[in-house]
């Protein structure tokens, strides 16, 4: 916990070591569907040796299913998103048999298991002991809803859940908590790096560094809009030279990536100045280099669970454009820490304005540095993790001493 | 002997109420029928928030910036929440002023979707900040770099517990003997600035004190 000393705010640190205190040598599984991609198991990648230093016993496992099952679950988070899929009671009892195998191979004792998202929910039915909650990542603020409705059974049966956004929430029989997600500022992806090593990765990527670069940072899914920003993009250009780059890595639980990255390419077609980069997982520090090297970084989704790479990229001091969806309001705070979008036509016309407006960028993204500092970082979910679970112990107190 | 002031630290976590309103009469039902802490939530802690200080609590932000009902939003602004001995005082007070605009604007607009008042509430952990001062001007090293959270709770939250004023004030006269300066540490408008302000104002009038206290030739 020192390396965060001086950068978490001590508040986060000292609450921290006070629910160790309590918390000490007790078991915290984690269970989700991947080990790579996307931002909930970047965060237990982050998250779970800092438990175990602390003195917590945190364990991950990972739910194994085919590609029968991912489609599944790729539907029902399309579903909770809000777009029509067709969710068979076939499909439903595969769900549920795929976790039943699971549960028989993953040791679920744990004084505290928390089950992110839709995809291990069933899980609770084999619920030996310990406090459950289930921990949803998604914007849930719209969804299918006889798919919400199947899923709620199990999710009922839960002592908690947390979501990361107060709209996301639901009413339902049990305690719910509003945790948003963070980013670990000491991480291969937000550390310092060195101005060597940007030139480096712009050299290996081929990206020329003397004009502007628009970045977005995102898996291939359409949710995240990639073709929006194409055309934002193209807008800008009538007036300002800079070059754009769409940077993702693929997730082995999102079958549809493959499909929706050839879209982009097509419609990229030969513009040199657009920059498709795939990359491969755990390009951390690749990715760290391109948030560094931006002039303005997008996040122009159109669903949203949270969208951590504002965060990464306000982190780095930079002005940063959001679609106003999901976990993206409250993280931009509208024209201080750069701008909320609603269209392609905000986003070009937003682009334009920080392009023009060198000063206002420096002080967004200075504005943006400190607001993470207070609200975002790895530390302050560590703590609210922590104090969940403590205040579960002491159910019916609002206020704890520590 | 002085007892010395422990610095306390102020951390909590949001839950939710899973209760939300759309227009001004669901929020009224909410304030009804929500529980205390939730009351609590979204007035007293506003100050907890970083928010820009057009208001002074959440009804009243939400009324002013999501269904622009602006005169409303200034009555419910300007509701003083200390003036109230139990949250059911206050819960009242707010309901009243609510029925009364319904009374002359029977028909106020909906909030857009996605932008509606979500009721939550809050679990608080308190615990020592392992800052403690012995004497003025360890108390002034101290409030300068202390925690946000811990101004908030000595100087806001504490005239709950205390009924009406701040844990410094208290303790600046009932151990240090400084009856002058903790009547103008009262003075001090807690509507009407952020912590961070609250901090840049109990410093001045400490650091002018510290240096009274100094001076052998006035």
């Amino acid at each position: 916990m020192e390396r965060y000393s001086g950068i978490s705010p001590k508040g986060d640190l000292l609450l921290i070591m006070r629910l160790c205190g309590v918390l000490k040598n007790r078991a915290f599984l984690h269970i989700n569907s991947t080990r790579s991609g996307g931002g909930v198991a970047e965060i237990l990648h982050r998250m779970l040796p800092i438990l175990e230093e602390i003195g917590i016993a945190a364990r991950w496992e990972i739910i194994e299913g085919d590609k029968r099952f991912f489609d599944i679950t790729k539907r029902i988070h399309n579903a909770l998103h809000g777009r029509m899929e067709k969710i068979t009671k076939d499909m439903w009892d595969y769900h549920f048999e795929i976790n039943k195998k699971n549960a028989e191979r993953v040791n679920l004792d744990a004084d505290a298991v928390l089950i992110h998202d839709p995809q291990p929910v069933p899980l609770i039915e084999f619920r030996k002991s310990g406090r459950w909650i289930w921990r949803c990542h998604i914007d849930v603020s719209n969804p299918q809803k006889d798919v919400y409705e199947y899923l709620r059974r199990y999710c009922e049966r839960y002592e908690a859940a947390i979501f990361s956004v107060s709209k996301f929430t639901k009413a339902m029989p049990l305690s719910e908590f509003i945790i948003p997600p963070s980013i670990d500022p000491l991480s291969e992806k937000n550390m310092e790096i060195s101005d060597e090593e940007i030139k480096g990765t712009l050299n290996k990527f081929r990206i020329p560094a003397d004009r502007p670069i628009i970045l977005q940072v995102s898996r291939f899914d359409r949710f995240k809009d990639p073709i929006g920003v194409i055309k934002a993009y193209r807008d800008v250009r009538k007036y300002n030279d800079c070059v754009l780059i769409l940077a993702g890595s693929p997730a082995t639980d999102d079958p549809e990536g493959d499909a929706v990255l050839n879209e982009v390419k097509e419609y990229a077609a030969d513009d040199p100045d657009i920059y498709i980069l795939l990359l491969p997982p755990f390009s951390d520090r690749d990715i760290n280099a391109l948030q560094r090297a931006s002039t303005i970084v997008l996040q122009k989704s159109l669903k949203e669970g949270f969208g951590l790479t504002v965060s990464e990229a306000m982190w780095k001091r930079k002005p940063v454009i959001g679609g106003a969806v999901g976990g993206i309001p409250l993280q931009i705070i509208n024209g201080v820490t750069g701008f909320l979008v609603h269209s392609i036509e905000g986003t070009s016309f937003r682009i334009r304005q920080i392009l023009n407006n060198p000063d206002m960028a420096k002080s967004m993204g200075e504005t943006g540095r400190e607001y993470v500092r207070n609200n975002f970082l790895i530390t302050r979910q560590i703590r609210d993790y922590l104090a969940v679970w403590y205040s579960l112990e002491n159910k019916g107190k609002s206020i704890l001493e520590l | 002997m002085t007892t010395p002031f422990e610095f306390k630290q102020y951390t909590s976590i949001l839950k939710s109420t899973g209760k939300r309103a759309k227009n001004l009469r669901e929020l009224r039902e909410g304030i009804s029928a929500v529980s205390k802490e939730s009351i609590f939530h979204h007035t007293y802690q506003y100050f907890l928030k970083a928010h820009l200080l057009d208001y002074t609590n959440d009804f009243a932000q939400w009324a002013g910036e999501s269904i622009e009902e602006r005169a409303l939003s200034e009555r419910l602004s300007n509701i003083d929440p200390y003036a109230f001995k139990d949250m059911d005082g206050l819960r009242t007070e707010m309901i009243k002023v609510i029925d009364d605009y319904l009374g002359n604007f029977p028909e106020p607009r909906d909030a857009v979707p996605g932008d509606e008042f979500y009721f939550n509430e809050a679990v608080i952990f308190v615990f020592p900040a392992g800052v403690r001062a012995k004497n003025l001007a360890e108390f002034l090293m101290a409030i300068k770099y202390i925690d946000a959270s811990s101004i908030y709770d000595h100087f806001f939250e504490a005239r709950v517990r205390l009924g009406g004023i701040d844990d410094f004030s208290k303790w600046f006269e009932s151990e240090l003997g400084k009856k002058g300066l903790s009547e103008k540490i009262r003075l001090i408008d807690p509507f009407m600035h952020n912590i961070e302000k609250i901090r840049g104002h109990i410093s001045e009038l400490l650091e002018a004190e510290v240096r009274n206290d100094m001076e052998v030739i006035k």
